[in-house]
């Protein structure tokens, strides 16, 4: 550190939620005139801090200064934008329907009072020359949604900096943040925003760039912190680090290979459920078979395609190309309804949107796939639903094993307890997970775990989608590694380690 | 409830001594706000009979009552069926006019049987919920927008059909049919209206269809994943309501014995008020038939007690529309101590 003050420093920031750690204290400094990267694997706090930064989360404590002086929190809704901080967040807040000009007016009198009327043609002129000047070519009185991804990615990152230039005027010297802006990125595009990033360096700004790929890390950066479970692991210059040294600050000492019990491929046994050329939004001309007895891991950075391989394949999402095969024959039109009749069930990663009602008890959740078998006619059978619901409950241990509470009260561990319990019942022959322990405490990972290996051993197929390496190492028979919509690499039994998955999902063309 | 009857005793006993007994502790602290309504209805009764003993608690007023609300109960217990599912249907009101009009065109003007005009009313307005479905689920469209433009272009048919002008003379059959007093000196139609009731809780609460409904209301995506057809029951829902705001037009043209064009546009914000009153008694926060029923004489009993006081006609809007604003805070008010207490009870044992 012996450049100039670094324009945003960030000391022992610290921040639980509910008592769990997020950030045990993170240092982190951005000069300027760099382009800083930010890594870490999930859960290491990295959004932890940007959405601090924003002003969607208070710190418990630590400071923050930009350009010397130190701010105190809480930074309020508005977080640290009036301090000279732009962001850009991976969904890039662009409204399709509006234009360019449209949005980046929308800056220039946030403040303002509603009656103050909009000068379009100096908005125009602002614009235009700001576009210019960071040469690109997108004409202001353009659709978000006539444009190219990159395009928009360029847009929001413009936008957060002439943002900034209406508060602190164009000097330079601005800190913007780009929380994975390259994620939704065709690979040939990110080239063209990484140019812009490298014009924003020359005037003197900071950028704070978040990636989980380590060559656009590698490419653009010049110095590189790594977080790794709430706290710096390091700051490295770009110049002198190699991926493999990156990756071990990630993923921390190498002695955390853990024995794991003997695989178990069952590749011998009929496909309970394949895909054959399954193509979707991401995933491409993909093959899979899902055998009983195993548990089947898919991961990969994200965007490559693993998170929409359960829905796909549960028929939640409409496939463009391929077949789905249940058991051997052909399902027509894969749809949920057909799925479950034939046995083969999703818990999908948004649980408070997708998984369960919040609104709706326990009781209520778990009866919906029994509704008919129960109704016996007419009548839904409450009174033998209720006395499942209660056995459910107290045999997975759900907290408070009350069929009657309401769903949306219960801790993330216990829905998804509820939930797995709930698709347990209905005897499935292939259980399709996404990120299954996201957001679930120790205890009941550890629970979830054991309940999903011995359903496994009774005879069940199960794919589980999840950026979680250790869950992978804990749980899976193999795992496929996806990249760019395909399988790139395979990892079986006993080789599945963190390190070996790091350097499989990392290493493009490597291996 | 039905608890004591059909089951097999030898099961139920070795399996669950103590959790029921837990459960029983855990449900003890019933919500008292559940009887809120009923409380306040119970004020109200006992207040009016002291304030005007010769008009009020008079078995004429309570029939009276009884029986004038038959048609808007028809019509909120219809509504209930889509609201559930989380869909509003503002079509409800021009559906049930149109009904009214069908049948006194065909009844008065062309001399047709009055019950062959009675189903054909209904298939009219069991037609404007099949569109109103179609469109919504085909196309994807929010169901308020949908129906408020289908319900305006019922009111434009109906002024088409009927010139803009007042049919009476309709068969005394029909009126015959709801107004007679079978029982307690209460008309008929107050029955019928009572076993919709029963038949939309027992649907609502029995069947895996009303869960259905349910599920569909509280987040589509939950019970598309969980293997519901979605699009299918909001349609039939939709449907459902149509059919009822018929059947609720059949029993208006039966109790007047004559159609306008116009008054049936005053049943709309009355049957919304019912519903989301309704949905805070009883089942707080869910729309359910039996809170409605007390939701509709709840707020008749008040507008009929000030009338008697001397009110003018302005006191309903006052009312029904006062009732609809008070009923959606105190649903969101309920909602969120339910949380503060959840929180706090949270925070105890860690």
């Amino acid at each position: 550190m012996t450049a100039p003050a670094p324009l945003l420093a960030v000391t022992g920031l610290a921040k639980a939620f509910n008592g769990v750690p997020a950030l045990r204290g993170v240092d982190l400094d951005v000069l300027p005139g760099e382009v800083h990267g930010l890594l870490g694997a999930n859960g290491s706090g990295k959004s932890t801090l940007i959405k601090i930064l924003a002003g969607f989360h208070d710190a418990d404590g630590g400071t923050v200064t930009v350009g010397g002086t130190t701010v105190a929190g809480p930074f309020g809704a508005r977080g640290l934008r009036d301090h000279g901080l732009g962001f850009v967040h991976q969904d890039l807040g662009l409204a399709g329907t509006s234009t360019v000009l449209e949005h980046m007016a929308l800056d220039s009198h946030g403040d303002a009072p509603g009656r103050r009327r909009v000068r379009w043609k100096d908005e125009r002129a602002r614009v235009t020359g700001l576009l210019d000047r960071f040469e690109i070519d997108v004409d202001p009185g353009a659709t978000i949604d006539t444009l190219s991804p990159v395009q928009r990615a360029m847009v929001a990152v413009v936008r957060a900096v002439g943002s900034q230039e209406l508060t602190s005027g164009n000097a330079g010297g601005q800190i913007l943040i780009l929380d994975e802006p390259t994620v939704f990125l065709p690979r040939h595009e990110v080239g063209l925003l990484f140019a812009l990033l490298r014009r924003l360096r020359q005037r003197g700004d900071a950028v704070l760039l978040v990636s989980h790929d380590l060559d656009e890390i590698l490419e653009v950066t010049d110095r590189i912190t790594v977080f790794r479970n709430g706290r710096t692991a390091g700051t490295r210059t770009t110049a002198d680090s190699t991926r493999d040294d990156l990756v071990q600050l990630i993923l921390g000492a190498r002695d955390e290979h853990v024995a794991k019990g003997t695989a178990r491929v069952r590749s011998d046994r009929p496909a309970l459920l394949s895909a054959r050329g399954l193509s979707g939004a991401r995933v491409r001309d993909l093959d899979l078979d899902l055998h009983g007895g195993e548990v089947v891991g898919v991961t990969g950075l994200a965007g490559s395609g693993f998170e929409e391989l359960p829905d796909l394949l549960f028929g939640a999402r409409a496939a463009t190309g391929g077949t789905i095969e249940h058991d051997g024959t052909v399902v027509a039109k894969p749809t949920p309804a057909r799925s479950m009749d034939n046995g083969v069930v999703l818990i999908p990663a948004d649980r408070k949107g997708q998984g369960g009602a919040l609104g709706l008890s326990v009781l209520e959740n778990v009866s919906l796939p029994f509704l008919d078998e129960r109704a016996g006619g007419l009548v839904v059978d409450w009174k033998s639903l209720d006395r499942r619901a209660q056995e459910t409950c107290e045999r997975l241990n759900v907290v408070p094993a009350d069929p009657r509470a309401l769903f949306g009260h219960l801790s993330g561990g216990n829905q998804q307890k509820a939930l797995l319990g709930k698709w347990m019942d209905t005897n499935p022959k292939v259980m399709l997970l996404a990120e299954p322990t996201q957001g679930v405490d120790i205890g009941a990972r550890r629970e979830i775990f054991a309940l999903i290996r011995s359903a496994v051993a009774q005879g069940m197929a199960v794919l589980c989608a999840t950026s979680d390496y250790e869950q992978l190492v804990e749980m899976a028979d193999r795992v496929l590694v996806l990249d760019g919509g395909r399988v790139s690499a395979e990892v079986t039994g006993a080789d599945i380690t963190k390190d070996v998955l790091a350097s499989a999902v990392y290493a493009e063309e490597a291996s | 409830m039905k608890a004591t009857q059909s089951e097999p005793v030898t099961k139920v006993e070795p399996v669950t001594p103590t959790p029921a007994a837990e459960n029983k502790k855990r449900k003890a602290p019933a919500e008292p706000e559940r009887f809120a309504l009923l409380g306040v209805w119970a004020v109200l009764i006992i207040a009016f009979s002291l304030i005007v003993p010769q008009t009020f608690p008079t078995a004429a007023n309570v029939s009276n009552m009884l029986s004038s609300q038959v048609v808007l109960l028809i019509l909120a217990i219809g509504l209930l069926y889509p609201l559930r599912a989380g869909d509003y249907d503002l079509s409800v009101a021009s559906t049930l006019n149109l009904s009214t009009v069908v049948v006194a065109i065909l009844n008065v003007q062309h001399g047709w049987n009055i019950w062959a005009t009675v189903v054909v009313a209904i298939l009219a307005s069991l037609l404007v919920g099949v569109i109103n479905g179609w469109v919504v689920t085909v196309f994807d469209i929010n169901p308020f927008i949908v129906t408020l433009g289908m319900g305006t272009v019922v009111q434009g048919l109906i002024y088409l059909l009927s010139n803009t002008s007042t049919i009476s003379g309709i068969d005394r059959a029909l009126s015959s049919a709801v107004l007679t007093r079978p029982f307690l000196g209460i008309p008929v139609g107050f029955y019928y209206a009572i076993v919709l009731v029963a038949v939309a809780w027992y649907v609502f609460d029995k069947t895996a269809f009303g869960q259905r409904l349910l599920f569909i209301g509280q987040s589509h995506d939950v019970a598309r994943l969980n293997g519901v057809n979605v699009p299918a029951l909001r349609w039939r829902a939709l449907i459902i309501s149509a059919g009822f705001a018929g059947l609720a037009g059949v029993v208006y043209a039966g109790t007047t014995a004559s159609a306008d064009p116009v008054s049936g546009a005053s049943f709309l914000l009355p049957a919304f008020a019912a519903c989301f009153l309704g949905s805070t008694v009883l089942r707080i926060g869910r729309f359910n038939p039996w809170g409605t029923l007390i939701a509709v004489y709840f707020l008749v009993t008040g507008i009929t007690g000030l009338q008697l006081l001397g009110a003018e006609q302005y006191v309903q809007q006052l009312f029904y529309g006062g009732a609809l604003v008070i009923a959606v805070i105190l649903s969101k008010l309920v909602r969120s101590r339910g949380e503060r207490k959840r929180r706090a009870q949270a925070a105890e044992p860690a």
